[in-house]
C-alpha cells in the first residue's frame, strides 16, 4: 500500500479508481479544534470491494463527505480514476445509511431521477431502470412508492440506484446499519451476489466486522479520534463467497485480529 | 367512516339549531325590535327577497377576493423562491415585510386611495399585500426544511443547486405552499370587504356600509352571513385545490410533509 503515498497507479495490477492520499480534517467544535482524520491514505482498485471498519465516531462519515466533495480536506487529496478531484462533486455514486428515496417518486422514477443527475439520457435511464429492477427481482414494485416497501426492499432500490449510476466509485455508507439482524443478513447475501455479478469498484464503510470480511477484498481498520489507518488487511477467502465463511476458523481468527485492532485504541462503544 | 362523520357533525349541528331556536324565541317573547336584533326567520325572508341584489354585490367581492388570492399567491411563491435563492435579499427585506404586515389595513387603505385613486388598483394592492404573506412565509419554510437526508444524498451524488431545487426543495415545499394558500383564502374575502369600505360603488362591503349607516340591522346581518359563507367557500376551495394538487403533484406522499422517507 506504500504505492499510494507517493505516485500510485500504473505500477502493477489493475489501476486505482479511488485514491485518498494523506487526507486530514479537523473541525472547530465549541471553540476547540477537533481532529477527525489524520493523514488517512487508502484506495480502491478497479473492480475491487474495499471496506473501512472503525469504531463509531471514527470519522467514517467525514471521510465519505470528503470523497463526495461535499467538504474539502485540510490537507491531502482525493483522486478518482487518476484525476485530482479534491472538493469536486459528482464523481461517485452513493448509498446512504437511510435509503433516502424520494417519497413522491415511484421506485422507477427514483432511479431515473438519480441517473439523469449523472447525465444519463432520460430514455436510456428508464430502460436501464426497468431492465435492472426486473433483473434483481424488484420488477413488481417498479411502480410502487417507497413507503409501500419494507426497509430491506427500500435498501435494495437504493443499492440499485447507486449501482446504475455511471460513476467510477460506489460509496456505501453503513447501508445495513438500520436494518434488523435477519434482514441485514439477507441483504448482505443479496449485495454479495449483485456485486459479484457486476464487479464495480466499491468503498464500504461499516462497523460490522463480519460484514466487512464477507464482502471485501481488502479492509482498512481505522483507529479512533483522530482516525488513522491502523492496518490494511487482505481478505483471503476466494470468490464467489457465501455466508458459510462465517463458520470457517480462518474467519474467526481474522475477526479476532480486527476486533483486537479496534479495541487496542480505547473503548469500542458498540 | 361515513357513520363516524355524521356522528361528529351532530353535536355542532345540534348546538347551532338550539342557538337559532333560542334566538327566535327571545325575539318573539321579548318583542325585540328588528332594527335592534332581527330574528332568524326575518333574516331568511329578507335574504330570499333580496337574493338578486345580494348576489350582485357578492359577485363583485368574490371576483376581487379571487383575483387578490391568485395575484397574492403568485407574488408569495416568487418571493419565497427569491428569498430562498438569495439569502442576502431575504436578510435585508424580511424585517421590512414583517413590519408591513403589522400596519393596520384601516390605516393603509386610505393612504393607498390617496396615492392610487378610487379605482381597482388600490384595492388590488391591499389584497395582494395581505394575501402574499402567508404563502410566501409558509413556502419559504417548506423550501428550507426539505428533508436533510435527501439534501445530503443529492449533495453526495453531485446534484447542482438547480437540480436540488426542482427535485427536492420545490416538491417538499408543496404541502407548505398549500397551507399558506388556505390561510390566504381565509383572509382574502374579509380583506376584500375592507377594501370596499374604502370607496366603492359595488360589493358586499359597500352594501354593508350602506346598511349599517341606515341602521338597517337586518341588512347588516344578511351581509355578515354572506361574508362568512363566502370566506368558508374560498377556504373550502383552497382545501380542494390542496387535495387535488398534492395528489397529482406528489402522488404517494400526500401525508408526508417536507419529504421525509416513509
Amino acid at each position: 500500500m506504500s504505492g499510494l503515498q507517493g505516485s500510485p497507479g500504473g505500477s502493477g495490477g489493475t489501476p486505482w479508481k479511488l485514491e485518498v492520499v494523506s487526507v486530514s480534517k479537523r473541525y472547530m467544535r465549541d471553540g476547540k479544534p477537533l481532529h477527525v482524520l489524520d493523514r488517512i491514505s487508502l484506495g480502491v482498485r478497479e473492480g475491487e470491494f474495499v471496506s473501512v471498519v472503525g469504531p463509531s465516531g471514527s470519522g467514517k462519515s467525514t471521510l465519505f463527505r470528503l470523497i463526495g466533495g461535499v467538504e474539502r480536506p485540510d490537507a491531502g487529496s482525493i483522486r478518482i480514476a487518476g484525476r485530482d478531484v479534491t472538493g469536486q462533486r459528482g464523481h461517485i455514486s452513493y448509498m446512504p445509511q437511510q435509503p433516502a428515496l424520494f417519497p413522491w417518486l415511484t421506485v422507477r422514477q427514483n432511479i431515473v431521477s438519480a441517473l439523469t443527475i449523472a447525465r444519463v439520457e432520460r430514455k436510456r435511464a428508464v430502460r436501464l431502470a426497468e431492465e435492472w429492477l426486473e433483473r434483481v427481482g424488484l420488477g413488481d414494485v417498479a411502480g410502487a412508492y417507497p413507503h409501500e416497501l419494507s426497509g430491506g426492499m427500500q435498501q435494495r432500490v437504493s443499492f440499485l440506484r447507486a449501482l446504475l449510476m455511471p460513476r467510477d466509485v460506489m460509496c456505501l455508507d453503513e447501508p445495513f446499519a438500520a436494518l434488523d439482524a435477519l434482514t441485514r443478513t439477507r441483504m448482505q447475501a443479496w449485495l454479495l451476489m449483485q456485486w459479484e455479478a457486476s464487479r464495480r469498484s466499491v468503498l464500504l464503510v461499516t462497523h460490522s466486522i463480519e460484514e466487512a470480511v464477507l464482502l471485501s477484498d481488502r479492509i482498512y481498520v481505522l483507529g479512533k479520534s483522530p482516525a488513522t489507518v491502523r492496518r490494511e488487511i487482505r481478505v483471503p477467502f476466494p470468490r464467489p463467497r457465501s455466508q458459510d465463511i462465517w463458520t470457517d476458523p480462518a474467519f474467526t481468527r481474522l475477526r479476532a485480529d480486527i476486533l483486537a485492532l479496534l479495541e487496542g485504541n480505547g473503548e469500542h462503544d458498540d | 367512516m361515513g357513520g363516524n362523520r355524521w356522528r361528529r357533525a351532530l353535536p355542532p349541528a345540534a348546538a347551532l339549531a338550539v342557538t337559532l331556536l333560542a334566538w327566535q324565541a327571545a325575539c318573539v317573547l321579548f318583542r325585540i325590535d328588528p332594527w335592534l336584533l332581527p330574528d332568524p326567520w326575518r333574516l331568511v325572508r329578507y335574504m330570499a327577497d333580496e337574493a338578486s341584489l345580494l348576489w350582485w354585490h357578492l359577485e363583485y367581492t368574490l371576483g376581487l377576493a379571487l383575483r387578490g388570492m391568485l395575484l397574492g399567491s403568485a407574488a408569495g411563491v416568487l418571493c419565497a423562491v427569491l428569498f430562498h435563492a438569495l439569502p442576502a435579499v431575504r436578510a435585508a427585506l424580511s424585517p421590512l415585510i414583517v413590519m408591513s404586515q403589522n400596519v393596520p389595513l384601516i390605516a393603509l387603505g386610505p393612504l393607498l386611495m390617496v396615492w392610487f385613486g378610487f379605482g381597482l388598483l388600490p384595492k388590488m394592492i391591499l389584497l395582494v399585500l395581505v394575501c402574499f404573506f402567508p404563502v410566501a412565509w409558509s413556502m419559504l419554510a417548506g423550501l428550507q426544511h426539505a428533508e436533510p437526508k435527501l439534501r445530503e444524498y443529492l449533495a453526495m451524488i453531485g446534484a447542482s443547486r438547480r437540480q436540488t431545487f426542482w427535485r427536492l426543495e420545490l416538491p417538499a415545499s408543496l404541502p407548505y405552499f398549500f397551507s399558506g394558500l388556505k390561510l390566504t383564502a381565509a383572509y382574502s374575502f374579509s380583506t376584500a370587504v375592507v377594501a370596499e369600505w374604502l370607496g366603492s360603488g359595488r360589493g358586499i362591503g359597500y352594501f354593508l356600509v350602506l346598511q349599517s349607516r341606515g341602521y338597517k340591522t337586518t341588512g347588516v346581518f344578511a351581509a355578515i352571513l354572506c361574508i362568512v359563507a363566502c370566506s368558508l367557500l374560498l377556504y373550502g376551495l383552497a382545501a380542494g385545490v390542496e387535495r387535488i394538487g398534492l395528489r397529482r403533484l406528489r402522488p404517494g406522499a400526500e401525508r408526508v410533509k417536507g419529504g421525509g422517507a416513509a
